[in-house]
């Protein structure tokens, strides 16, 4: 379908550690349309930024791609050369904001310098001239909601708010079509996170971009992400609108009832809520698994209070319910056999 | 409980050393060397050299500036080595007269291609004996070298160079032989011993030639009175070449004194090390952690005593108050802390600002709790590394101060060894065998500390993060 | 005389704090920073007051101020009616038994070379509890089944490093047990630890406090932990409380503008949210704390901000009745319009 900008089929990345390959990504598969915003949750060590990498092909070292395919605007990205991938992938198909980019701006240059040199790396020194790239970098700054003349300032002179518009700027300024977004917001107060998300959401309204946003709060999801990607231990858990993952409230009376897999469940469960009363918050005993060696069968069967003997032999497909939520789950696949019957 | 987790964390520690290859050897090395300098007494020829080292009596018997013996492989000529005959055949023959002859025959192979140096002939005994050396050539020619009435004492026997006392006997034997080489001799100038071991041929005195073979030694005594005694005589061959490492000018055993200097050189090392590296780290602590005027008045004596050159300091200490070892070791402390303390004093301001830190603070802990129980277990290994990294420059020290002669006199080290090399002429010489092993020594001690040291250094480093 | 310690009657008050201020001074005394400028409170026996803020509000260094970590420029701390500010030697060591804090940094706050039987001996050491070590064991293990890490034997010869945060973060708790105290002060104590894990530790806090009774200081910049932790809750601004109140009515019914941008500004695991812009009614950043506004500190980011809130002195906290107070000079007129 031309309307699916990234297509991602079995993706699967090894960490070649000492200790053996870490499975940090075990045969992930998903769509990302024109225009939409895809979110990626899940616990520390899930592979959600792995997985943010892997679409722009840099999986960090000793880690690589073992199998799998990713296509981004018609192009396979798997087996092709740093150098190709530099020049035609990265930045101008699909850029990334890192996670703690703001702190990685190098404080001896100028914003001016710093993005002179991300469009030297990607584009070459010829194609737009001096004068061409500076009305590029004032549009951009403008659009994050900066004045120009933060192109002359150093990045020590920003707050931390400023420097993530920098680096939002940055990541968009060569006009790619798909922005991977990692944790964005985590490390900003609460007042600027909400200004930060505010601007997402106007960029997302403006530009008509896809973006492929990564956090593990599921509360910062809900303001941004259309879809949601549940992960776990380096697979996909659910995925699904962001009413198939919230729930709609009662009073519309939709079919629609919530997450079906016991850990998004239990996820949503352990948030904290501010505008309702919650006497006990849950929690999930135990911890993510080892990917040297993770269980057999599904791996989040020895955190599940409803696994069964079957979860943990077997590993669960990814099975469709209603329209686009999948989910990989025994008891909710038995479930909704078991209603449909 | 502590002893078991002690134990358990040196084998972790030692699974990892073992794969350091340099430490393993550094460490071989430094094990040989404690053995030695522990039970190097044990080995050496010469028992009791640490206390006689600058006594000459005490080496007289032994050839000056003689090469090792195992020279000996590589010339042509061989000499002949140092070596103490004991064993003698005795007999006693009685005398009407009531004068008992004793007869000591001693048997000396001589398959050596140059004639020993001397033969020191030592008799005990009691009271008035007269003594009759003489020799029996394997080509079947006598020479009675010595005849003399002598005064003789238990305690120390007396003693009889062939080389110094018979001479003119020496003369006498070739008149017997050739009574016109004999007028061509000047009893001050020929060396008996090469004339009595040559073959007898016309130029047998400018160009001796060694007869080999079997020779007899014989030492008569008369005993005139029973209140006279002769007890068992012994003859010390004095060769060409001696020992493992041969003499020096001063005729001491070089190996003896290089085994001794090892004693002095880990005494030295590691004394000098351990307490300078505690008293740095310890006042590096304390700077850094207790801070105000403590830290001004610790970093400023720092400062006062890094900018000290210690070698120059060293040597006019020395020269005015001529120390002992002891009180050079002390010395050489007073400067070594500053070593220490610079690192451990940033690493005390880094681990200060810990979490865990104010949480101990926070619970009531004392300063000085803080600095025994927190800090010092963190700074533990880099002590030791640090330790094990500053003894070869130590050693150096020493060995530099004792080269210029301004040692303790009562002791021997290596540098001395080497001070009375270069003072005596060793190099103009060529008496190469004096030079080396001490200057060897020195560098091998400080490569294997320096090797241990790196490997220490390498394995424990990264636990000098904090985390 | 403080609005907001008015409700409170003075015996019932654990911990009173008057006017404390806290100025750090560096680079030779040409920076400036005022952490904690004026800040008021009083904490009743068994409560779990919260303090609410942002980066650089202050609320950390109260807590190390009421710890006796840090020492105050001004101001006056007492617990249970005794001073706690100017003590000597001996009343300094028994105060540290009595108030203890839980740190952000489950890793940092112990020694990586202790092992946690040790890490939770030492208080016991330093106080000389216990006569004998396995007295002292006795009580270690205590409390370590009070924090749920059993059976005891199996993590007493362990490494921090070789626990996950969430273990990590009750040993710490376990660490302030030991000694009995009164009060505790938790420095956002799950701000560190995975999200499923974090309901685990407020939950054992919170089961702790009603069990012993004691008196919490919870620091934290996420207010939605505070809803399901606190009793009150204080926001603070730029060193200064600018409301406090029970935690129904700041979060329910915010007075002052920054308390509400702040609510505003929380998201929820909520569908529907997507595309819906925030009204935060707040503009720009937080100031440096070496560069506090003028007047009401708050004005240059707020939009009901007038000329009269920058040049008249900063207001303080003003009475709404039930506990709760507020410090915007313009709240009747925003809130009634008035």
């Amino acid at each position: 379908m031309s309307d699916t900008i990234l297509k991602v089929r079995d993706l699967k990345l090894h960490y070649f550690t000492s200790k053996g390959a870490v499975r940090a990504l075990d045969g992930l598969s998903f769509d990302l349309a024109r225009g939409e915003t895809l979110g990626l949750v899940g616990e520390s060590g899930c592979g959600k930024t792995t997985t943010g990498v892997a679409l722009l092909g840099m999986p960090s070292p000793p880690g690589r791609i073992v199998g799998g395919s990713v296509v981004i605007d018609g192009t396979q990205i798997v087996g092709l050369p740093d150098r190709e991938l530099r020049k035609n992938v990265r930045w101008s198909k699909i850029s990334m904001v890192f996670q703690g980019a703001m702190n990685c701006l190098t404080p001896v240059y100028t914003i001016r310098e710093l993005m002179a040199e991300t469009y030297r790396v990607h584009c070459g020194p010829e194609a737009l001239g001096t004068e061409g790239l500076e009305a590029l970098m004032e549009k951009y700054v403008r659009l994050v909601g900066l004045s120009e003349s933060v192109l002359g300032r150093y990045p020590h002179e920003l707050s931390g708010g400023m420097k993530q518009r920098v680096v939002i700027a940055m990541a968009l300024f060569l006009e790619p079509k798909v922005i991977v977004m990692d944790e964005p917001t985590t490390a900003l107060d609460v007042i600027v996170q909400a200004q930060i998300l505010n601007l997402i959401k106007v960029l997302k309204r403006d530009l008509g971009l896809s973006y492929v946003f990564i956090t593990h709060d599921l509360s910062t999801e809900a303001e941004i992400a259309d879809r949601i990607m549940v992960m776990y231990a380096g697979k996909m858990a659910e995925l699904g609108s962001s009413e198939d993952i919230f729930g709609v409230p009662r009073d519309q009376g939709d079919s629609r009832s919530g997450p079906l897999h016991p850990y998004t469940q239990m996820l949503l469960a352990s948030t904290p809520r501010l505008h309702r009363r919650v006497s006990e918050l849950a929690f999930i005993p135990g911890s993510p698994p080892d990917l040297v060696a993770p269980p057999s069968g599904c791996r989040f069967s020895p955190r599940c209070p409803f696994a069964r003997t079957k979860c943990r032999q077997l590993d669960p497909p990814v099975h469709e319910f209603g329209k686009g939520h999948l989910v990989a789950c025994w008891k909710a696949m038995e479930e909704s056999e078991y209603e449909r019957s | 409980m502590k002893a078991r987790d002690r134990l358990q964390d040196f084998g972790e520690f030692w699974a990892e050393f073992r794969q350091e290859k340099t430490g393993l050897v550094g460490l071989g090395i430094l094990v040989i060397f404690i053995l030695l300098g522990l039970f190097g007494s044990l080995i050496v020829p010469f028992k009791d050299a640490d206390k006689h080292w600058r006594d000459i009596d005490y080496w007289q018997d032994n050839p000056q500036a003689a090469p090792p013996v195992w020279t000996n492989a590589f010339s042509l000529k061989k000499g002949v080595p140092s070596s103490t005959l004991t064993s003698f055949k005795a007999e006693e023959q009685s005398q009407d007269s009531g004068v008992v002859i004793k007869t000591f025959t001693f048997d000396y192979p001589f398959v050596y291609d140059r004639p020993p140096r001397d033969l020191l002939v030592r008799v005990p005994g009691s009271g008035q004996v007269p003594l009759v050396i003489s020799l029996e050539r394997p080509d079947g020619l006598s020479a009675e070298l010595y005849r003399e009435q002598v005064e003789l004492s238990e305690g120390s026997p007396e003693r009889i160079s062939i080389a110094r006392n018979c001479a003119q006997s020496t003369i006498e034997f070739i008149r017997n032989q050739d009574a016109s080489m004999a007028n061509d001799m000047n009893a001050d100038l020929i060396n008996p011993t090469s004339i009595l071991f040559a073959k007898m041929d016309p130029g047998m005195l400018d160009d001796p030639v060694a007869l080999k073979g079997d020779y007899k030694i014989k030492v008569e005594a008369l005993i005139l009175s029973s209140d006279f005694s002769v007890g068992a005589p012994s003859i010390q061959v004095s060769g060409h070449v001696s020992g493992l490492m041969g003499t020096d000018a001063s005729k001491r055993d070089v190996f003896t004194g290089i085994v001794l200097g090892i004693r002095w050189a880990l005494i030295i090392g590691i004394l000098t090390s351990v307490i300078s590296v505690v008293a740095g780290v310890l006042l590096g602590i304390i700077a850094a952690y207790f801070g105000g005027v403590v830290d001004w008045l610790l970093s400023r004596l720092y400062e006062l005593v890094y900018l000290l050159p210690v070698l120059p300091f060293l040597i006019v200490i020395s020269a005015i108050y001529k120390p002992s070892i002891w009180s050079m070791i002390i010395l050489i402390c007073a400067f070594f802390w500053t070593g220490s303390f610079k690192t451990v004093y940033s690493m005390t301001l880094q681990i200060k600002e810990e979490t865990y830190i104010e949480a101990a603070r926070a619970l009531g802990s004392s300063k000085w709790r803080i600095v025994f129980k927190h800090i010092s277990p963190i700074l533990l290994p880099y002590s030791f590394a640090s330790m094990a990294l500053s003894i070869p420059a130590i050693i150096v020290y020493e060995a530099s101060v004792s080269l210029l002669g301004l040692g303790d006199s009562t002791i021997v080290s290596w540098g001395q060894i080497l001070e009375s090399a270069l003072s005596q002429g060793a190099m103009i010489n060529n008496l190469w065998w004096w030079v080396i092993p001490p200057g060897l020594m020195i560098a091998l001690m400080g490569m294997s500390f320096a090797f241990l040291g790196t490997a220490l250094d390498k394995i424990l480093h990264p636990k000098l993060k904090t985390r | 005389m403080n609005a907001a310690s008015a409700p409170d009657t003075a015996f019932d008050a654990i911990l009173e704090v008057e006017e404390l201020r806290k100025e750090f001074v560096s680079h030779r005394g040409r920076m400036r920073v005022r952490a904690v400028d004026g800040v008021s409170f009083s904490l009743k026996r068994g409560e779990i007051l919260g303090l609410v803020g942002e980066s650089g509000c202050g609320k950390t260094t109260t807590g190390k101020l009421i710890m006796r970590l840090v020492e105050p420029s001004s101001g006056n701390i007492r617990v249970e009616g005794k001073d706690a500010v100017s003590l000597d030697r001996e009343a300094d060591f028994a105060y540290r038994r009595r108030v203890q804090m839980i740190f952000q940094d489950p890793y940092a706050s112990m020694n990586p070379h202790f092992k946690i039987r040790d890490v939770l001996e030492e208080p016991l050491l330093i106080h000389g509890i216990g006569a004998s070590r396995t007295e002292r064991m006795k009580l270690v293990e205590e409390v370590m089944e009070k924090v749920k890490m059993t059976p005891a034997s199996e993590f007493m010869d362990r490494y921090p490093h070789m626990l996950s945060g969430g273990q990590r973060q009750r040993i710490a708790t376990a660490r302030t047990l030991i000694l009995r105290p009164s009060i505790i002060v938790a420095d956002e104590p799950v701000s560190m630890i995975d999200l499923s894990t974090r309901a685990e530790i407020l939950h054992l806090m919170k089961t702790i406090q009603s069990d012993m009774d004691l008196s919490f200081i919870y620091i934290t910049h996420d207010i939605s932990t505070a809803r399901y932790f606190t009793d009150r809750i204080a926001v603070m601004y730029l060193g200064r409380i600018v409301e406090l109140g029970t935690q129904d009515e700041v979060i329910d019914h915010p007075a002052h503008p920054y308390t509400k941008a702040l609510i505003e500004a929380v998201c929820e695991p909520v569908s529907g949210r997507v595309g819906i812009m925030r009204d935060l009614k707040v503009k720009g950043e937080i100031p440096s704390a070496s560069d506090i506004p003028s007047g009401c500190r708050f004005h240059p980011r707020c939009l009901f901000a007038t000329e009269a809130c920058a040049k008249e002195p900063e207001p303080e906290l003003q009475d709404l009745g039930d506990g709760h107070a507020q410090a915007c000079r313009r709240y009747s007129e925003i809130q009634y319009g008035r």
